[in-house]
């Protein structure tokens, strides 16, 4: 209702409006004509619009009022309604009184019959009660005589308890006399106890004494067993050692051996010959012998021959048949003679040779002889000193184990323990043992030779020798290590230090390189702050005072510099197009790109949109016109203006003429 | 060289080795490359050319080690020197040059001088030397940037100068080592080894 009010308002006033301004025209039209009447016509005018106007405010208040009254009804509509609610709320609070109301009689009703059931239950119980009253003074009639008798009763217990008292003392006592004696118990099965611990301690410590007596002994026969072993594979050591030089020394006693067989050998053969020698002296001698006889015979035969020569001579006067054979006989037996001298002669010298030979065998023999027990006797006299050497060696080193051996137990066994007296008494033991040991070998000196043990002897020294050579191949192993270690620059941190300059090379190379690191670190951090900063193009929002002036100098020149690119590229575009529109339009031609030096020209006369020229730029740098669709109708004036005129602003203008004249004509 | 004519003290003697450490320390810097060749000088020594620092740093650092070495050797608790050779980009050690000195303790201040010709001593210095020269052609290439340090291995007791400080051996994992020369001066004996790292291809 409002609105409508308001738009009858509103179309009233735009009424009055117009109503206002239509006399205006109507006014200037009647202006001329009358001139006179004007102002009375205006004044009735004005009078008149007065009027409308009255009417119209006083349409505006009845308009008011009605709105008013409109909106007093409309209040008092509401009030109504609200009091309506009220009247309802109200009403309905009444009902709901009523019901509770109602709810509240009813149960005051329910209270009132209980009241009476409860009256009725009361009075039953009175009437209990005095029944039971009745009851009770019956029975307090029995309590009294209860009483009385209890009152007896009362007294022979206090009777009983005094003696109970009495009794209950009787066992405090007793109590008593029981805790002393179970703390007396108690002390005593400690002191049981503690004689027990005792008793267990010692005889703990007994069993440990023997046990550790029975070790001591077990260490004792080891150590002896130990000391035994030594002294034998040191009696095996030398042994081996004695045995190594006389090994060493089988060579040269082979040797010796070798030539001494030679000699021997030589002996022999020379003694055969002279026993061959002196088999020829006896047959020389015996043919001597034969020879002295037969001169003898040969003399006596002289003798004889002088006594018959004279026969013979008688003879041979008388026999002059055979005095030839006689001279021939004669010189034949002086031939004989001869040659028998001779062979006396050969004998002779030699029978001299032989003696002189075997003279000088004999001296030979002797000497040989002589050097052979001289060299027997040296070998004798050796081994008899190597003999005493050996067991003078043995003697020292087992006087040196025993004591090496006595200090080491010394040492080992000073620490955790100090059985000082019983280490006297080793000391003593061995002593002894070493005096016997010595005693004893001594003994061994004095008798002859030991008997030797050479096979078992060979065997440890076979083992000893294979354990000296995997000793010795460890040895170069780890000095071959040692020697790699030493190469590599290892050392011994207890005896050597490593020490070096503090401001040396290295370090100082370190050093700049770390700082130099650091500060490449620190600009690119810098950098990229920087890019990140233009990129955002937020170049103002900087806090930092990182970027000091260089950053803000080059900010400003980028930013100045891009605004001058922007503005030259504007001023570029505005201009080419300001060109281009001014070329098409004087021209009557649009020039486009295409491609590289490919120019597309548009008339602005064009029948259609795709009409356009193709003009490509040679490398020479003249134009030409490419084949387009357009062209092709252009035929003629192509082929005047461009192959006969070659000239091609005059075949554009022919081509702009002919599509003006088409286009107008149209 | 003050060392006299007749015969070896044991300052001429601390005085040969430190002279010798100090060129042979030169040349194999050189050799090495540790330092651009344009910073090395040509000086005679030892009957043959070798090459001497120009650089003042480096000069510096090594007449200190070298004196310093000088009065270890006099006093025979000195028992190595070793320059080691470190890549300054993975921190690894690359060549260890070691020198182990054998020093006779018998002789004193006051002992005669030994009888050992100057000459024969420099004869041994020059094929030492020699042979550090040749040794670098079976070294591996040493491409990346590297830094030297030079490491004293002297008796536990010294007492440690200032300016000088522990350090550790520097030892090189998976190395090769060859023994070169040794010369002696009849009191000192210096051997010389060089241990290089294995390089990956074979």
């Amino acid at each position: 209702m409002d609105l409508e009010d308001d738009t009858t308002v509103f179309a009233t006033l735009k009424s009055f409006n117009s109503f206002i301004s239509r006399p205006d025209p109507p006014q200037r039209l009647s202006e001329q004509a009358a001139a006179g009447a004007g102002l009375q016509m205006q004044y009735k005018r004005s009078m008149e619009l007065l009027e409308a106007a009255e009417k119209l405010h006083s349409k505006n208040q009845y308009l008011q009022l009605d709105q008013e009254k409109r909106q007093m009804e409309l209040s008092h509509k509401r009030a109504r309604f609200e009091l309506e609610k009220a009247a309802s709320d109200s009403a309905r609070d009444f009902e709901r009184e009523v019901d509770r109301n109602q709810e509240l009689l009813g149960r005051i009703k329910r209270l009132e019959e209980r009241e009476a059931e409860s009256a009725k239950s009361q009075s039953e119980q009175v009437e209990a009660n005095r029944a039971l009253r009745k009851k009770l003074e019956g029975l307090t009639q029995k309590l009294e005589e209860r009483d009385s008798t209890l009152e007896t009763a009362n007294q022979t217990i206090s009777a009983l308890k005094d003696e109970i008292r009495e009794l209950k003392q009787k066992i405090q006592n007793q109590d008593a006399t029981i805790s002393t004696q179970t703390l007396e118990n108690q002390a005593l099965e400690e002191q049981l106890d503690l004689q027990r611990r005792k008793y267990q301690e010692v005889s703990q410590l007994c069993q440990s004494l023997q046990s550790a007596q029975s070790s001591c002994s077990e260490h004792i026969i080891k150590i002896k067993e130990l000391e035994r072993r030594l002294a034998l594979q040191e009696q095996d050591v030398v042994m081996v050692r004695t045995m190594k030089s006389e090994v060493a020394r089988v060579p040269d006693m082979d040797k010796e051996l070798r030539r001494l067989r030679e000699d021997n050998a030589y002996l022999r053969e020379s003694r055969e010959n002279s026993s061959l020698l002196k088999e020829e002296v006896e047959g020389l001698r015996r043919k001597l012998e034969r020879m002295e006889r037969t001169k003898e015979e040969l003399v006596n035969m002289e003798l004889e021959k002088e006594v018959p020569s004279v026969l013979v001579q008688h003879c041979f006067d008388c026999v002059v048949l055979k005095p030839e054979d006689l001279s021939r006989e004669v010189i034949q037996i002086q031939q004989r003679e001869i040659a028998l001298k001779e062979q006396n002669y050969t004998l002779t010298s030699r029978v001299r040779t032989v003696e002189r030979s075997q003279s000088e065998l004999q001296g030979e023999l002797a000497q040989q002889r002589s050097k052979a027990l001289e060299e027997q006797k040296k070998r004798e006299s050796q081994d008899a000193l190597v003999r005493r050497l050996q067991k003078r060696v043995l003697l020292l080193t087992k006087e040196r184990d025993g004591m090496r051996s006595i200090l080491e137990s010394y040492d080992s066994e000073l620490a955790p323990t100090e059985y000082s007296p019983q280490l006297t008494k080793r000391l003593r033991e061995a002593e002894d043992i070493l005096q016997k040991t010595q005693s004893h070998h001594a003994e061994m000196e004095v008798a002859d030779k030991s008997t030797c043990v050479y096979p078992l002897f060979r065997l440890k020294i076979e083992d000893l020798e294979a354990e000296r050579q995997r000793l010795e191949e460890q040895n170069s192993i780890l000095e071959m290590r040692l020697e790699r270690h030493n190469l590599q620059g290892d050392y011994d941190p207890v005896k050597t230090q490593v020490l070096h300059f503090k401001m040396n090379p290295t370090s100082v190379a370190k050093q700049q390189r770390q700082q130099e690191v650091e500060s490449l670190r620190e600009e690119v951090i810098r950098l990229r702050e920087h890019l990140r900063s233009l990129q955002d193009g937020g170049a103002l929002v900087h806090a930092q005072d990182d970027s000091s002036m260089p950053g803000s100098n080059l900010r400003k020149q980028m930013e100045s510099s891009e605004l001058r690119n922007q503005r030259l590229k504007e001023v570029f575009q505005r201009k080419i197009q300001e060109f281009r529109t001014v070329c098409y339009v004087l021209t009557g031609y649009q020039i486009d790109i295409t491609t590289e030096n490919q120019y597309r020209l548009t008339s602005v006369y064009a029948e259609h949109m795709d009409d356009s020229l193709l003009f490509k730029k040679g490398s020479s740098g003249s134009m030409q016109l490419m084949e387009t669709e357009f062209s092709k109708t252009l035929g003629e004036m192509v082929a005047l203006h461009l192959h006969h005129q070659k000239s091609i602003p005059a075949f554009l203008s022919a081509v702009t003429l002919d599509l003006f004249s088409r286009q107008t004509a149209v | 060289m003050t060392s006299t004519l007749k015969g070896i003290t044991l300052k001429g003697s601390a005085e040969l080795v430190a002279e010798f450490f100090s060129f042979g320390i030169n040349s194999i810097l050189y050799q090495r490359g540790i330092y651009p060749p344009e910073t090395f000088t040509r000086v005679t020594q030892y009957d043959m050319s070798l090459q001497l620092t120009t650089d003042v740093k480096l000069k510096n650092y090594l007449t200190n080690v070298v004196s310093q070495l000088k009065e270890w050797l006099f006093e025979c608790t000195v028992q190595k020197l070793v320059l080691v050779i470190t890549c300054l980009e993975t921190n690894e050690v690359l060549e260890r040059w070691q020198f182990d000195i054998e020093c006779d303790k018998s002789a004193k201040e006051s002992s005669a001088p030994r009888e050992k010709s100057i000459k024969t001593i420099q004869d041994e210095i020059r094929s030492v030397i020699r042979q550090i020269t040749a040794t670098v052609t079976f070294l591996p290439l040493l491409e990346s940037a590297c830094s030297f340090d030079l490491l004293v291995y002297t008796d536990k007791d010294l007492v440690v100068p200032d300016r000088w400080e522990e350090s550790g051996p520097q030892i090189i994992s998976q190395s090769e080592e060859v023994r070169l020369r040794s010369f002696t001066t009849s009191i000192h004996k210096v051997n010389s080894m060089v241990a290089y790292k294995k390089t990956d291809s074979v």
